[in-house]
């Protein structure tokens, strides 16, 4: 099932991979406070740029490209919406300006830098990763689990929502049939065994974990644990800077808009 | 040493009017491997459960008699208590692993044992081993064949080290070359480690060679058990719709044509080198 195919993680391993999550999400958080402070175009368009190394390093490209076109029709929106209220309600006889166009591109990038940042954090850190900073960023454990697990059943709810599709249209079951509704209506059949099959399976989950003394101790221990290494250090140390760069030419430096960078 | 004794055990699912298993009293000796057999349906499962206190604690319902499981009295013992001494590998192999990474899962009981890290390397290591998956630590349970999941799911249990290992009929999802593989490892455990082995199991083709204990079940009570030639040799086994292992079955069909065998066999080899010995004879 393509629909699925985003959550399942491929196990690659790069540079990027291998950095410590807690710190790649710093970094990402970084990211995303200085895409906020700045509402201008030239710093936004730089922005865009700080995460594409780490795309490279990562050799996730192709995968980038499409949660970055997936972006896309929400970016559209964000720029449409913008530029038609504002001209409407400040220009509207007028022919728009070209500064009314230039702050609706900065409102749509500052969105693409979010949506980029996220995207190269999700797409460079493996969900088992991800469990472990949750579980020692003293997140209760149960949570942890149930994130992982969650996980670690999506391609088998995926598999299982085939076979019952297909178990179904074998009875005579029209899935593309009839208007909107109607179709939405044809999923009842998938969708209840589905959510049957779904209850079942964590019955027997919880009986495994039953058997493998869950809730044995306190505090349980962890067969990995996560160390930062000097590369992660780099990138913590890089990540204060630029925080504190973007603080400092936000608050003391006045950001010249990209129509009078181009005129000068 | 009993590891496991039952006297007068009758359990009733909460909400069922039938008691699923009825005055069960069964000794199990410390190293036996055992195979637990009988019609579907006719209670193994719950008594199982009844030996690592799945039955009464995570069901409910109403226990009577008394279980006592390596020394402790099931009933006055948590779950993870009873794990430390009874492991449950479940039918479902797919069902059991909730890792990312078979390691991960493998480590799972131990994580929850609060075993420290270098002690649960160790164990997890050696579990992998035994099991003959080290090559796999590194992989996703989803990724894997049923029968591999099914080894995991035995390193799993194994790694928290139990005196009593239970597998309810572990080999039901997977085809004939993936099930024998399983028995060999549960062998491995029985034989080399001394772990007591309690196989539910239907294909007594494949597991009766290994046992050297039968239980058979029919409706809720124990109507056979003993030593593995006697319960397979006698009629009730059959009558009650036994998979009796078809080796025994020719030793009865030849004996009512006239032809006795030495002795009762389990396996087709068993039987092959008894039937030369009588052709041999003629």
């Amino acid at each position: 099932m393509s629909m699925f195919e985003g959550f399942r993680f491929r196990r690659v391993s790069s540079v990027i991979h291998r950095l410590d999550p807690r710190v790649k999400f710093f970094f990402v958080c970084v990211l995303f406070v200085t895409a906020i402070l700045f509402s201008k175009l030239p710093p936004l368009i730089l922005l865009f740029f700080v995460p594409l190394p780490f795309v490279l390093a990562a050799g996730v490209q192709r995968e980038w490209i499409r949660s970055m076109r997936g972006a896309l029709f929400f970016a559209v929106i964000i720029f449409l919406f913008n530029f038609v209220f504002t001209y409407f309600s400040t220009q509207y006889p007028q022919l728009p300006s070209a500064s009314l166009l230039e702050r609706s591109l900065a409102m749509t990038l500052r969105f693409l830098v979010l949506v980029e940042s996220f995207s190269v954090f999700f797409l460079t850190t493996s969900p088992d990763h991800l469990g472990l900073a949750l579980e020692q960023s003293h997140v209760p454990y149960e949570f942890c689990f149930a994130f992982t697990t969650a996980v670690r059943f999506v391609p088998v709810l995926a598999d299982e929502a085939q076979t019952i599709m297909d178990a179904q249209k074998a009875r005579g079951l029209e899935l593309e049939r009839g208007n909107f509704l109607k179709r939405v209506r044809n999923y009842i059949p998938i969708l209840i065994p589905l959510i049957v099959g779904a209850i079942r399976r964590s019955l027997e989950l919880a009986e495994a974990m039953e058997s493998r003394a869950w809730g044995a101790s306190e505090k349980r221990t962890n067969l990995y644990v996560l160390k930062l290494k000097n590369a992660d250090y780099l990138l913590a140390f890089g990540s204060v800077l630029m925080l504190i760069f973007a603080v400092y030419v936000w608050r003391y430096v006045p950001v010249p808009t990209l129509i009078t960078l181009l005129r000068l | 040493m009993a590891v496991i004794k039952t006297r007068d055990l009758t359990y009733t699912y909460p909400g069922a009017t039938k008691a699923s298993i009825k005055d069960v009293s069964i000794t199990i000796e410390k190293g036996e491997f055992v195979v637990l057999t009988g019609p579907s349906g006719c209670g193994k499962t719950t008594l199982c459960r009844c030996f690592n206190g799945l039955i009464p604690l995570f069901y409910g319902g109403k226990l009577e008699g008394e279980v006592v499981v390596a020394g402790c009295k099931v009933v006055e013992h948590s779950i993870y208590e009873l794990a430390r001494h009874v492991g449950l590998v479940f039918q479902n192999p797919e069902n059991q692993l909730f890792a990312l990474s078979v390691e991960k899962d493998v480590a799972f009981g131990l994580e929850n044992l609060a075993v420290s890290r270098d002690e649960m390397r160790k164990r997890v290591d050696w579990a992998l081993q035994i099991t003959g998956i080290e090559d796999l630590s590194e992989r996703s349970p989803h990724e894997l064949s049923g029968g591999q999941q099914q080894r995991v799911a035995i390193a799993c249990v194994l790694a928290m080290q139990p005196d009593v290992m239970i597998l309810d009929e572990p080999t039901s999802f997977l085809d004939p070359v993936g099930a024998q593989k399983i028995f060999e490892v549960i062998n491995e455990l029985n034989k080399e480690l001394g772990i007591t082995v309690i196989l539910v199991e239907h294909r007594l083709d494949l597991a009766s060679k290994y046992a050297n204990h039968v239980i058979v079940m029919d409706e809720g009570k124990v109507v056979l058990d003993g030593e593995p030639r006697g319960v397979f040799n006698s009629e009730k086994a059959r009558l009650i719709g036994v998979g009796v292992p078809k080796a025994t079955r020719l030793y009865q069909i030849l004996g009512e044509n006239g032809i006795r065998l030495g002795r009762v066999p389990v396996t087709s080899e068993e039987a092959a080198s008894l039937l030369r010995e009588v052709l041999k004879r003629d």
